[in-house]
Formats: C-alpha cells, sequence, structure tokens
C-alpha cells in the first residue's frame, strides 16, 4: 500500500466524509482519493455498510398516519415547485418583455437626445450666423450713410485690369468695405485673394469668387494708414500674399 | 436492501415519481425516525425532524450522486443534520425564552427502543462501552471530534482511534445480524 494511501486512512478524513462533517476542500481530496484508490474506495464502502449497521440498531417504529402526513407533504411540495416553475417561467418572459421595451424606449431616448443636440446646435449657429450679419449688416448701412465716408474706386493692372471696385472707408468708425463689382477672367487654376496690410503684418481676407459676391460688401479690416492688396494667386488661395502678382492696392 | 431495490428508489426519486418516497419510507423510515430521535431524544421532534428530512429528500433528489455515497448514507446525513439542526434552533430558542422548562422538551432515556429491536439493543450492548460512546456522540449529538473529546473528557487521538476502530468492530460484530435486520425492516 502506498505511504500516502497508508497516512491517509490512518488519518480521520474518510470517516468524518461519511458523516458530511467535511470542508469543501477535506472532501475534494477524500472524493479524489476514493476515485484514485481502490482500497480506499472499499474502506469507504466498509464504513458506509457499518454506518448502517450501526443506525439500524436504533431504529424505531414510526407512529401510524406519519406515513400519510409525509406523503401529502410531498406532494404539495411537488405542486408547490410546478406552481413556482410556472411562475418563474412567467416572471422570465416579463423580465424580457421589460428588458425588450426598456431598451427600446432607452435607444429612442438616446436617437432624440441625439437629435436634440444637433437641432439645439443647428439653432446656435444659425443665431450666431443671423447676429453676425445683423452685426455687418448694420456696420454696411453706417458706413454707407455716413458723412465721413470716403468712397475709393479701385482699378485693376496687369492681368487684372478689368477689376473694378469699390472701397467704402470711415476713420470716425474705424470701419471699411470694398465691393468687387468686377471680376476679370482669368485661366482656371488662378484666383484672386484679397489681403490687409494691419500694423505691419499681411491679413488673409480671402478669395474673391467669381460670380458670387459682386453686390456684397466685404469687411475690410480697419487700420489708420492701412493699405488692402489684391494679388492673383493659385486655385484656393495662398498663404502668403506674391507681391509680384499684386493686381491692384486700396490705401486707406 | 438489495442493489436493484435502492437502484429502483433512486431512479423514482429522479423521475419525481411518489413512489420513491413510499419506497423510502417503508425501507428506510424505522431506520431514520430512530436516527432522528436519537439526537432529538422527542417522539414528537423526532417526527418532525423525520418529516423535514423526507421533504429535503424530495427536494434534493437531483442532486443524489450514487458514485459518492450510498442511498443510506445520503439519507443518514440529511436526517441527521435536520434532527441536528432542528435541536440546535430549539436550544437558541430555550436560551432567549429562559421562562420555558426545556427538560420537559427533552425526554431522556432509551425507552423509544421497540420491543422488536431488543435483539439489537443486545447486540449493541457487545460493543464495547467506550467505543459506543464515542460513536453516539459522533453520530448523533452532532458533536465534532474535538467536541466529543472535550465533553467526553478524552484526549481527541482516543476519540479519533475509537470512532475508526468501534465503526470496525461494527463490521464484525453486526455482520451477520444485518441480513435478519433487512429481513425485520422488509416485513409488513
Amino acid at each position: 500500500m502506498k505511504e500516502k494511501v497508508k497516512i491517509f486512512l490512518e488519518s480521520d478524513l474518510l470517516e468524518k466524509y461519511l458523516l458530511d462533517d467535511t470542508t469543501k476542500e477535506e472532501a475534494q481530496q477524500v472524493e479524489r482519493y476514493i476515485a484514485m484508490y481502490p482500497e480506499v474506495r472499499e474502506n469507504y464502502d466498509m464504513l458506509q455498510k457499518n454506518l448502517e449497521t450501526f443506525a439500524r440498531m436504533y431504529a424505531k417504529t414510526t407512529p401510524e398516519g406519519l406515513k400519510e402526513i409525509i406523503m401529502n407533504s410531498a406532494k404539495k411540495e411537488r405542486m408547490v415547485s410546478k406552481r413556482v416553475f410556472r411562475y418563474a417561467i412567467a416572471a422570465s418572459v416579463a423580465i424580457m418583455v421589460f428588458a425588450g421595451s426598456s431598451f427600446f424606449f432607452w435607444s429612442q431616448n438616446k436617437s432624440l437626445q441625439e437629435e436634440n443636440t444637433l437641432v439645439t446646435n443647428k439653432i446656435k449657429y444659425l443665431e450666431d450666423n443671423m447676429k453676425d450679419q445683423l452685426a455687418d449688416m448694420r456696420n454696411q448701412f453706417i458706413v454707407l450713410n455716413n458723412p465721413a465716408t470716403k468712397k475709393l474706386e479701385v482699378k485693376g493692372k496687369r492681368e487684372g485690369k478689368e477689376l473694378k471696385a469699390i472701397a467704402y472707408i470711415n476713420p470716425v468708425k474705424k470701419l471699411s468695405y470694398i465691393n468687387v463689382s468686377n471680376v476679370p477672367e482669368l485661366p482656371e487654376n488662378k484666383c484672386f485673394q484679397m489681403w490687409a496690410e494691419v500694423n505691419g503684418e499681411l491679413v488673409n481676407l480671402g478669395v474673391i469668387k467669381q460670380f458670387d459676391e459682386k453686390d456684397k460688401l466685404l469687411a475690410l479690416p480697419y487700420a489708420d494708414n492701412a493699405v488692402g492688396y489684391i494679388t492673383i494667386e493659385p486655385e484656393g488661395g495662398n498663404t502668403a500674399p506674391s507681391v509680384d502678382n499684386i493686381v491692384a492696392d486700396i490705401k486707406f | 436492501m438489495s442493489t436493484l431495490i435502492e437502484r429502483h428508489i433512486v431512479s423514482l426519486l429522479a423521475e419525481k415519481d411518489d413512489k420513491a418516497i413510499s419506497l423510502l419510507y417503508e425501507n428506510y423510515g424505522d431506520t431514520l425516525y430512530g436516527v432522528a430521535y436519537k439526537v432529538v431524544k422527542d417522539e414528537d421532534l423526532a417526527q418532525d425532524v423525520l418529516q423535514e428530512s423526507f421533504i429535503k429528500i424530495w427536494k434534493k433528489a437531483d442532486s443524489y450522486d450514487a458514485s459518492k455515497a450510498k442511498l443510506f448514507t445520503w439519507l443518514f446525513r440529511i436526517t441527521r443534520n435536520t434532527a441536528i439542526d432542528k435541536l440546535r434552533s430549539l436550544s437558541n430558542k430555550a436560551d432567549k425564552e429562559v421562562q420555558i422548562d426545556v427538560s420537559n422538551v427533552y425526554k431522556v432515556g432509551v425507552e423509544g427502543i421497540s420491543p422488536e429491536h431488543l435483539d439489537i439493543q443486545e447486540n449493541l450492548d457487545k460493543l464495547e462501552e467506550k467505543y459506543r460512546v464515542v460513536l453516539e456522540a459522533l453520530f448523533f449529538e452532532g458533536m465534532t471530534q474535538q467536541e466529543a473529546s472535550e465533553e467526553l473528557d478524552i484526549p481527541l487521538g482516543t476519540i479519533k482511534s475509537r470512532l475508526k476502530i468501534g465503526l470496525r468492530e461494527l463490521g464484525k460484530i453486526y455482520g451477520t445480524t444485518m441480513a435478519l435486520l433487512l429481513l425485520l425492516n422488509l416485513l409488513p
């Protein structure tokens, strides 16, 4: 017999297991030994047999009627179990329906919230845009109606000969606008771009589009003794003006 | 009991067939009632314990694993533990309600042993007292080996060896009685 089997059998683990007095770990160990070693299984079987023998020594006749009580209790228990099972099914279905509808409402709520955020942002954007436009309109009105406003005709030269524009400058209100009324045709890969030299720095005022902005007043950043330029640049505009390509200048 | 009947009961239990309870009661009822009585020492309580145990057996039928324990071992464990739990819950209750005279609750003695078991009682006496005391303490009093050692004032090592030897002695003493007992139990 293996030494560890001998040690195991000499311990009281098997007896404790017989009476269900072992811890979970001990029970696992015992079950492992029973499965692995036939002599342990043999001992366990003998202990079980002797337990039954010992217990039967104390057998006592059960009172009359107890069997019927027990049988009825078992029947009731079975009915309760069945009922509980049915309730469990019903509850499961209810939970699934609830979970499904919760998810549906949750996702709907989520998409509505997203839509709401989108609409709110759009409204905010429109509001800001409208405010800007209103402020621009007011400034345009001031510039056009103020007696202090100077009107400067801008004429192009070289490739921009056909370019016609009028600049409105108001030194009192410190506002300046330009209206480009005619833009000459340029090759497809070229465009006109406006610049303003403010306090020694050149500010990009953007590309003049061919058709859309003929009746529009474009705001220019105002500075005393500022100079505005129009240059021909590659399509899409340039980050810095090409000095050689200046086709018009506006002196405030 | 033959293994065949045991298997039959197990399969009926697994199928949740009422007949399982009836067969269990007929074949093990008296023994389990005796075990319950031995623990709680009161007939009414023992009946309650037996009823609760059978309900547990009925409910736990799915969890019975024949490879881990014989049917009787499983039934014994359930009944013994139910009886010990019952006794402990009553003891806790009695501790709280000090006015109740607990001596009325627990009848002391072995008057419950039925006449047909007197022969067995005699046989039981053949088991040396020192082993019987230890086996009873561990099997029916719900004591751990440590508790039995303290209660009986016997060293723990001796408790362990008496349990071991006592169980083996049983095999020798009752080896032949077993067959007779089974016949007695199977009689209507």
